[in-house]
């Protein structure tokens, strides 16, 4: 299955185990821009999955009162980077609502999904990576799968959890990424980062579209520099698993971060703080962050903007050489 | 046309009436009327006693303008239909043909001293608001000659008094009641046109603009453009209430048919009268429809039929609408609006060879303008180790 295909079957299987949920959003009925949700309202009806009007804080709202009164709300932002409407919402109402009310309310079977990254011609406003607004606000879980296979177990647990969960898929491996998927359901574990190659020399930690940029990275430098690369699969971004990073930081004694979100703020300043406090002693050079520039995402420049692999590669480098 | 009548006349002398049956050289020998009444629909009114007027006149020049503009947005989206499919446009593109009417409407009950503000589908707006075709061609193909220096793409294109072109769905509507705020502070006697479409229509943002609209008198028409589909959700399905022009509430709405130029011209005249004069905003529902899909990427069938389409391309398109109005009323003839159809055409050709051949802008480029800065300031790239020069 590719993407799509893995979140649909996970929100099929979501749908027949769980009785009170319900798929919402813009345009879900017919499946949805990306197709995630194909025949799902055939197969369940119009009263599980229906359509929206265009209205981010109404659906995000809404999802807060489905999941507060019982029933566990699935609800779709049509792209990440329109979520901002609903921003208040998340950080307001959903996060804080269990906090605010002793236990005696919560909206945990709630779970966001929405669309990210860059996908190579989506311009300003269909290609952002917000994940570090969200970072910045406890009482949410904020969650990026790597491929078909993470994405479905991950979108499983999401929907279990008992917290408000915003799940980013990367649209640009929707159709790209193809695996072997079990059509039943399994879980992934969050808050529990994938240590995907073993290395002793860097760490490179990544998530999303970014964690295949940084495999070929490890691979490269294996062949042109003789460096051995632990890449590291964060998956969770809140709560992130700062334990497995820092485990291997220590052993290695360099990381690199990247992700596609600007530099400034973006969620590598947070792991490379952390890191810096843990493993100060083991570190053999600065903590290198590659990402995209502080600058909104361009119309046309996007080849140059998005951290790619020669980027990653000559920060590995300099490191090595520090 | 002055060329053939003195060609003609050197070598054989045809009287007047002969001359007529030879097509295509009358214009200069101008036997067209110089003007025309037309009735236009009635609007439908919302808190209103009375509404814009039922019949108009057209004068020639104006109804040549009116058709010239109008074909050549058509044109224009066509031929950018043609450079997405050559992916030499890339991104996203959302086409304003069948929606031409009420762009050149409203421009022509308007004042270039007034401001107007829309949503993505704006590249008709950029024409009518002044920005030369090749421009918003060299705008789309993301080129150095374009509008917006080729950073902004489709949805963002801006002129003078003109403020995009914006890519969040609804999120330009409270801009434009600040704008018609600024309008009123400076007392210069300017409205503000702030349009949105049918599915940005249920945004809470816009009932929040209303709201502030209406409590401060601001020189503001609301327009929603009513094309029935929101991206791929029809109206009915969307919106509780498809009265859009009643939406407002507290604030006087008309429903316009935006497919005949002449009825959103009195509209909008109307319209701007009332908001100059102080009485505060006013909503305008446009009826109108578009040919395309949602974007470039929508095929447009999947949820309306192609018999729909082609029935509205029949019946109501708005250029041959004012086309049979002018040929019938005899402001025209075929042959003339042919002349403008072949102009229109090698200008359009012209804008995109100036668009394909352009070059990108440079790469420095990437860090200019985030903020205004008198020293230029450096902005952070993928490493330590790359910094661009930014220049506000």
């Amino acid at each position: 299955m590719n993407l799509f295909q893995s979140i649909t079957s996970a929100l099929d299987n979501a749908l027949s185990r769980d009785p009170t949920a319900v798929i919402f959003g813009e345009d879900v009925a017919f499946g949805g821009v990306f197709r995630c949700t194909v025949g799902l309202q055939d197969k369940y009806g119009k009263d599980r999955v229906f359509n929206t009007p265009l209205c981010e804080q109404g659906i995000v709202g809404f999802g807060i009162g489905v999941a507060v009164a019982g029933a566990t709300a699935i609800a779709e932002i049509q792209f990440a980077d329109y979520i901002f409407p609903a921003f208040d919402q998340i950080v307001n109402e959903a996060a804080k609502y269990r906090y605010r009310s002793g236990d005696l309310f919560n909206c945990g079977s709630l779970t966001i999904r929405a669309p990210w990254g860059c996908v190579g011609h989506g311009a300003l406003y269909h290609s952002q990576s917000p994940e570090a607004f969200f970072a910045h606000c406890p009482g949410i879980k904020v969650v990026i799968p790597r491929s078909p296979l993470q994405a479905k177990g991950l979108l499983l647990s999401c929907i279990e959890d008992k917290n408000p969960c915003i799940f980013f898929e990367p649209k640009v491996l929707y159709r790209a990424a193809v695996e072997q998927v079990p059509v039943e359901p399994y879980y992934i574990p969050l808050s529990q980062a994938e240590v995907l190659q073993e290395g002793s020399d860097v760490t490179l930690v990544a998530w999303g579209t970014q964690v295949h940029v940084i495999r070929e990275v490890a691979t490269m430098a294996q062949d042109k520099l003789g460096v051995s690369c632990e890449v590291i699969d964060l998956k969770t971004i809140l709560p992130w698993d700062n334990e497995t990073v820092c485990k291997s930081v220590a052993k290695t004694g360099r990381l690199l971060i990247s992700h596609e979100a600007p530099l400034t703020g973006g969620f590598a300043s947070e792991i490379s703080s952390t890191v810096q406090e843990e493993c100060f002693l083991n570190l053999e050079a600065p903590i290198s962050r590659v990402c995209g520039y502080d600058t909104p995402f361009p119309h046309i420049f996007e080849p140059f903007y998005i951290p790619d692999k020669w980027k990653c590669y000559d920060a590995v480098r300099k490191m090595i050489n520090y | 046309c002055e060329k053939a009548c003195m060609m003609y006349s050197k070598f054989v002398f045809i009287p007047v009436t002969r001359l007529h049956e030879k097509a295509g050289l009358l214009n200069c020998v101008s036997h067209f009327a110089s003007e025309a009444t037309f009735d236009v629909k009635k609007c439908d009114l919302h808190r209103l006693e009375e509404g814009p007027p039922v019949t108009t006149v057209l004068t020639r020049e104006e109804g040549l303008r009116y058709y010239r503009t109008m074909q050549t947005i058509r044109r224009m989206e066509l031929k950018a239909d043609q450079l997405y499919k050559q992916k030499i446009i890339r991104g996203f593109c959302h086409l304003y043909d069948g929606q031409e009417a009420c762009c050149v409407g409203l421009e022509a009950a308007i004042k270039p001293t007034d401001h107007l503000i829309t949503a993505y589908r704006a590249h008709g707006y950029a024409y009518t608001r002044g920005t030369p075709i090749r421009e918003i061609l060299a705008e789309l193909t993301g080129r150095k000659g374009g509008c917006a220096k080729g950073k902004g793409g489709s949805m963002h294109m801006y002129a003078k008094n003109f403020y995009g072109g914006n890519g969040i769905v609804g999120a330009q509507v409270p801009l434009g009641a600040g704008i018609a705020l600024a309008c009123n502070y400076f007392g210069k006697d300017e409205i503000c046109l702030t349009l949105y479409g049918d599915g940005a229509a249920n945004q809470g943002q816009i009932f929040e603009t209303y709201n502030m609209a209406a409590l401060w008198k601001l020189p503001c028409i609301f327009i929603c453009e009513n094309n029935r589909y929101g991206m791929g959700t029809s109206v009915e399905r969307a919106a509780a209430s498809t009265d859009y022009y009643k939406r407002g509430d507290f604030i006087p709405g008309i429903r316009v048919d935006g497919m005949d130029i002449l009825c959103v011209r009195e509209a909008t005249k109307f319209a701007a009268d009332y908001c100059r004069s102080g009485k505060g905003p006013m909503l305008m529902e446009l009826q109108t429809y578009r040919y395309h899909g949602h974007s470039m990427s929508d095929p447009g069938i999947s949820y309306r039929t192609r018999e729909e389409i082609q029935e509205v391309r029949s019946k109501s398109d708005p250029i041959t609408l004012l086309k049979d109005r002018m040929v019938n009323n005899n402001l025209s003839n075929i042959e003339e609006l042919k002349e403008i159809d072949v102009e229109v055409r090698k200008e359009i050709e012209e804008a995109a060879q100036f668009a394909t051949t352009d070059p990108e802008p440079s790469l420095e480029e990437l860090g200019n303008h985030i903020y205004k800065n008198e020293p230029p300031f450096e902005v952070r790239g993928p490493s330590q180790w790359i910094k661009y020069k930014s220049i506000g």
